[in-house]
C-alpha cells in the first residue's frame, strides 16, 4: 500500500540551522493496517506524514502508493488516495461554510468540483445518516456553520468527511491533542472502526502512550529522524505501558 | 430632490457588478484585489472603442468582460505563481492598465453620442429614465441569479472554502492557485461589466474614470458586512443581495452629500470619510458594548 524507500528530509540544508528531520527511512505499510507512530517532538514523525501527504517534498528517497510513485507530486493530486486529519480541528473544516457544504466538498475529494448544484435531498439524507451514527446530536444542525461547533465535534466530523469519498489511506497527525479525553476516545474509536469495517489503512501519530498501546496493529517508534522500533501486532500486544515509558526515558 | 436618488439608484445598479466582484475577491477569496481601478476603466474603454466602431452590443458586452477577466488573470497569476503580495500584484496590473487603456482609446476620452446603448434596447415605459432603470434592474437581477447559483454549486462551495480554509481545500484535492486565478478573473470581469454599463450611462469613457472606484465597491461590501453582522446572516445568497443594497446605500449617501450643496470636488473626501465611518463604527460600538 504505502512503500517508502530511503526517505531523507533535510530542512535548511547547508545552513547553520540545518535540521535532519528524517534520515534514510524505509517502510512498507500493508493495506488495511493501523499503524501508530510515536516519538518525542522533533523525531520526524510529522515530517514523514507531511511527506506522504505531499505538503513538503523529500530531499532524497521515494514514496509509492499502490505502486504509483508520487514522491514529487503536488498535494492536491494525491488526494484521490489520501485523506488527512490534522492536529488542529480548525484545519480540517471550513468554519464559515455549513456542515452540509463541508461534507459536500469532502465527498468530491477525488473528483472535480463542477458548476452544478450538488447538494440535493438524497445527499442531505446520506450525510444526516452518517452524522447521526456519531451520537453527538449534530444531525439536525446540518445548516449550521462549522465554526459554531466545538473542537471535538469538528474533529469527529473531519474524520467522517475523510471517508465521504473513497480513500485508501487515512493520515492522522495527533488528531486528539486538542481534545478532552472523552472526545479523544470517540475519535480514536471511530478511526478504529473505519479501519476495520472499510479496510482503510490508517497512520496515526500520537503522544498518548496509552492510546498507542490500545489502538492499532503496528507500532513505530521514531528517534532523531529514524525508526528505532517497529513492532507487529503480536509484539505490540505483549507490550506494557511501562515498556513504552522506558523507551522515552 | 428625488432626482438625486433615482440617479443614485441607477448608478448603484451600474456599479453593482463591480461591488459583487469585490465581494468575490475580498470576502469569498480573502484577497484584497485593487486591480479594480484599472479593469473598470478597461471595461469602459473597450466598450467605448467598440461601440464607436459600431460593433453590436451583444459582442461588446462579452468582449469587455473578457478583457476584465484577462486583467484579473494577470493579477491572479502574479499573486499565486510568483508569490507576490495580492495588494502589490493588483497595484502593478492597475498601473500597467493605465497605459493599456490609453493605448486602446488612443486619447484620454471618448464620447458616446448618438451611438447604440444598452439602455435604449428596451422600451418598457415612455419615460426614458424609467426605461434605463428597468434595464439596469433586469441586468443586475439576472447577474444576481447567476452569481447566487454559482456560489451554491460544487464549484462555488470550493471557491468559498478556498478563501475560508486553504489548508483544508488543498487536502480535499483543490488546486488553490487555479481556483484563486479563476476567482480574480471572475471578479474583474464583473468590474469590467460595470465599466461597460457606466460608460454607456454617462455617455463617455475617460482614462481617469476608474480612479478611486475600488473604494466605492469596498464601501458597498463593508456596508453589507455590517448588515450581515447585525442581522446575523449566514446564507451566502443573502449576503450577495446585501452587497447590491450596500451599493445603493453608498450612492445615496453621495447623492445626499451633493444635494445639500457640498462642493463636488470634495466628493472623494466625503467618500473616504464615509468608508472610514463604516469600518470604524462597528469596532467603536463593539467596544462600548463591552464596557
Amino acid at each position: 500500500m504505502i512503500r517508502i524507500q530511503h526517505l531523507t528530509k533535510i530542512f535548511n540544508a547547508g545552513k547553520e540551522d540545518e535540521v535532519r528531520a528524517l534520515q534514510d527511512v524505509s517502510l512498507d505499510i500493508q493495506k488495511g493496517s493501523f499503524v501508530v507512530v510515536i516519538g518525542s517532538n522533533g523525531s520526524g514523525k510529522s515530517t514523514l506524514l507531511n511527506l506522504i501527504l505531499g505538503s513538503i517534498f523529500p530531499t532524497s528517497g521515494k514514496i509509492f502508493i499502490n505502486e504509483h510513485e508520487l514522491t514529487m507530486q503536488p498535494e492536491h493530486l494525491r488526494t484521490k488516495w489520501i485523506s488527512m486529519v490534522f492536529q488542529n480541528p480548525g484545519n480540517g473544516t471550513a468554519p464559515d461554510l455549513s456542515i452540509l457544504e463541508n461534507f459536500r466538498l469532502a465527498s468530491l475529494r477525488s473528483t472535480s468540483k463542477k458548476m452544478k448544484i450538488g447538494i440535493d435531498n438524497h445527499f442531505r439524507l446520506m450525510v444526516k445518516e452518517k452524522i447521526s451514527a456519531l451520537g453527538m446530536g449534530l444531525e439536525n444542525k446540518l445548516q449550521q456553520p462549522m465554526g459554531s461547533l466545538s473542537g471535538g465535534q469538528r474533529q469527529a466530523l473531519t474524520l467522517l468527511m475523510g471517508v465521504m469519498d473513497k480513500t485508501d489511506i487515512l493520515l492522522m497527525d495527533e488528531p486528539t491533542a486538542a481534545l478532552d479525553p472523552k472526545s479523544a476516545q470517540i475519535i480514536l474509536q471511530l478511526a478504529s472502526e473505519i479501519n476495520k469495517t472499510l479496510g482503510i489503512t490508517v497512520v496515526l501519530i500520537t503522544h498518548s502512550l496509552k492510546d498507542a498501546l490500545q489502538y492499532g496493529n503496528r507500532l513505530l517508534l521514531f528517534k532523531s529522524g529514524t525508526v528505532v522500533k517497529d513492532l507487529d501486532e503480536k509484539q505490540k500486544q505483549q507490550l506494557a505501558l511501562s515498556d513504552l515509558y522506558e523507551w522515552f526515558a | 430632490m428625488s432626482q438625486f436618488y433615482l440617479t443614485a439608484l441607477q448608478l448603484a445598479l451600474c456599479l453593482g457588478p463591480m461591488a459583487m466582484g469585490i465581494f468575490i475577491s475580498m470576502k469569498v477569496f480573502n484577497i484584497p484585489d485593487i486591480t479594480t481601478d484599472g479593469s473598470y476603466t478597461l471595461g469602459a474603454t473597450v466598450t467605448a472603442v467598440l461601440i464607436s466602431a459600431h460593433f453590436p452590443l451583444w459582442m461588446v458586452l462579452p468582449i469587455s468582460m473578457l478583457c476584465g477577466a484577462m486583467a484579473g488573470t494577470c493579477t491572479g497569476f502574479i499573486h499565486t505563481k510568483l508569490k507576490i503580495d495580492a495588494l502589490l500584484s493588483g497595484i502593478l496590473i492597475m498601473t500597467a492598465l493605465y497605459s493599456v487603456n490609453l493605448m486602446i482609446m488612443g486619447r484620454s476620452n471618448i464620447p458616446l453620442i448618438n451611438t447604440a446603448s444598452v439602455f435604449e434596447q428596451f422600451h418598457f415605459f415612455k419615460n426614458e429614465q424609467l426605461n434605463q432603470l428597468s434595464t439596469a434592474i433586469l441586468m443586475v437581477s439576472l447577474l444576481l441569479c447567476f452569481i447566487i447559483y454559482l456560489l451554491n454549486t460544487d464549484f462555488g462551495i470550493a471557491m468559498r472554502a478556498t478563501g475560508n480554509n486553504p489548508v483544508m481545500t488543498k487536502a480535499l484535492g483543490i488546486n488553490n492557485d487555479r481556483i484563486k486565478i479563476i476567482g480574480l478573473a471572475m471578479a474583474n470581469a464583473l468590474t469590467a461589466l460595470s465599466g461597460f454599463l457606466v460608460a454607456q450611462y454617462q455617455g463617455f469613457a475617460d482614462i481617469n474614470m476608474g480612479i478611486g472606484i475600488v473604494i466605492t465597491g469596498l464601501g458597498s461590501v463593508l456596508i453589507a458586512d455590517t448588515l450581515k453582522k447585525w442581522f446575523n446572516i449566514k446564507k451566502i445568497s443573502t449576503q450577495i443581495l446585501l452587497v447590491v443594497l450596500g451599493c445603493f446605500v453608498f450612492q445615496s449617501v453621495l447623492a445626499f452629500t451633493l444635494s445639500i450643496g457640498i462642493d463636488p470636488n470634495m466628493l472623494k473626501m466625503v467618500t473616504a470619510i464615509f468608508v472610514l465611518i463604516i469600518v470604524a463604527l462597528p469596532r467603536i460600538s463593539g467596544g462600548w458594548v463591552k464596557k
